[in-house]
């Protein structure tokens, strides 16, 4: 991907009161080599587990076809063709949204079943450049529409079930047809004009919180909303560990110099050299010391940015971001770089290779990893489960 | 009378060796020294580095004297030893 753009696809859900699973289904995937990004939701038929098995079958499905290239009627005509049949209804069916863009290139949308996608840029609506209605051979009642869109930068799509735009359905009396495309779509331009720059992640999850609150007295269909955005990448730095060389110091400190809510310090004697290096102090107050909970404490470095310890601490946030982990069940050291790289595209890990020797003491009562591995880790994770940026500078 | 400032250092090795235990120190403080004892968690003191200091976790007491293999009842005692101006 070019190193100034990228692409934010996130997802939130709600799923029907009283069923296990979700019937709807999201899946992301990003074609490194060809700078490629694509989306798959789909609502199966019904709720709970079989609709979930209809709508996991129909975006694994689609997403491999995306990637091969397979012509979107010829995909949505396998995908019918394999979807197991409802006992009761006597057919098979899952809607998708698909959504397949490269860098450079033009969107491709395509539909069936679903709300019609929203193209946003800033608070306008923008139309496709192409849009077509096509008929399946096999499945004559069945109508995909493909459309091209001329995806630019700070442009958002929102793709979404209909458990949002019925939301509000038959319970409000001043939404006789629910929320609609069009509550949906003022809705967003609302919070864009009041927040400009709102990631995917808060638009996502804004829609359909909206989408459960229309509708009083739990969730009645399984509300799902994606939204992709293209933006300039929001750039975080952790700096970690103590340069092998002393001498590269001063430049490994001017590292941290990118902004107060955008770095992290892990390690004391990383601590130690910032505030040696750019005549700063490191603050931790009692009340961060009191709840601290199983971690050292978070200190603040004014004008610089957080500072928390090294190894426990990053293999802490290591594991929640395997486990895809929510930051609010972490000790506040770890929540609070967990919640930095979720608000953030690019996280730059700015490593010192100098290896701590108070750490192989016997005495520490557990294994303590090499930073080098963590950071490998961690950044394998970031890739995988959270779609980050990721880039490595060992000093 | 001059407050006493208690470092405690937070380090990954002082912490795993016992400064964890040390993050409620405040609340067991007596009585009548709390307004004058300034505690304060450091990222690292740094000196877990030298081997002839007697091994963490470290306490540092009004920026010199260093406490090596400190609990929280051995830092309290002093705590009230340095209040009480019997050092």
């Amino acid at each position: 991907m070019a190193d100034d753009l990228f692409i934010e696809m996130e997802a939130s859900q709600y799923t029907k009161s009283g069923q296990a699973a979700c019937g709807d289904d999201v899946r992301f995937q990003t074609v490194e080599k060809e700078n490629r990004h694509l989306c798959a939701l789909s609502d199966g038929l019904g709720s709970g587990v079989k609709a979930h098995i209809l709508a996991t079958m129909t975006t694994s499905m689609a997403i491999k076809f995306l990637e091969s290239n397979i012509p979107t009627i010829e995909a949505a005509e396998i995908i019918m063709d394999s979807l197991p049949v409802c006992e009761v209804r006597k057919i098979g069916y899952a809607t998708f949204s698909l959504f397949d863009f490269r860098l450079g290139g033009r969107a491709r949308i395509t539909e069936m079943g679903n709300p019609g996608y929203i193209h946003l840029r800033g608070e306008t609506e923008i139309s496709p450049l192409s849009d077509r209605q096509v008929v399946s051979a096999h499945w004559p009642d069945r109508e995909v529409r493909e459309c091209e869109a001329d995806f630019r930068v700070g442009d958002r799509i929102i793709m979404c079930s209909d458990g949002v735009t019925q939301s509000g359905l038959g319970v409000r009396k001043d939404m006789k047809f629910g929320w609609r495309r069009s509550g949906v779509l003022a809705y967003a331009r609302e919070l864009i004009h009041s927040e400009p720059e709102i990631s995917a992640k808060e638009l996502s999850a804004a829609i359909s919180c909206r989408a459960l609150q229309l509708t009083p007295g739990g969730c009645k269909d399984d509300i799902t909303c994606v939204v992709v955005y293209m933006r300039r990448p929001r750039v975080m730095r952790i700096l970690s560990g103590p340069p092998y060389y002393k001498e590269h110091d001063s430049e490994y400190a001017r590292q941290a110099l990118i902004g107060e809510e955008h770095v992290v310090i892990c390690g004391g004697t990383t601590a130690n050299i910032i505030e040696r290096e750019l005549g700063k102090k490191v603050k931790v107050s009692l009340s961060e010391m009191r709840r601290a909970g199983g971690l050292p404490p978070v200190g603040r470095i004014d004008g610089i940015g957080i500072a928390t310890e090294g190894i426990l601490t990053l293999s802490r946030v290591t594991t929640a971001l395997e486990e895809r982990r929510p930051p609010m069940e972490e000790p506040p050291a770890a929540r609070a770089i967990l919640t930095r790289m979720m608000a953030h595209d690019r996280i730059e890990f700015v490593i010192g290779t100098k290896v701590n020797e108070c750490h192989q003491d016997p005495n520490i009562p557990q294994d303590l990893e090499l930073r080098r591995s963590v950071v490998k880790r961690m950044t394998a994770a970031l890739e995988k489960n959270f779609r980050k940026q990721v880039t490595i500078n060992y000093y | 009378m001059d407050t006493v400032k208690v470092e405690i250092c937070c380090g990954t090795a002082c912490y795993l060796l016992g400064a964890a235990k040390m993050m409620d120190i405040e609340s067991q403080l007596p009585e009548g020294c709390r307004d004058r004892v300034e505690i304060e968690a450091r990222t690292c003191l740094e000196l877990c580095e030298r081997d002839n200091l007697g091994g963490a976790p470290y306490v540092r007491f009004n920026g010199t004297e260093i406490m090596s293999q400190a609990t929280p009842e051995k830092v309290l005692a002093r705590i009230r030893e340095l209040t009480e101006g019997n050092v």
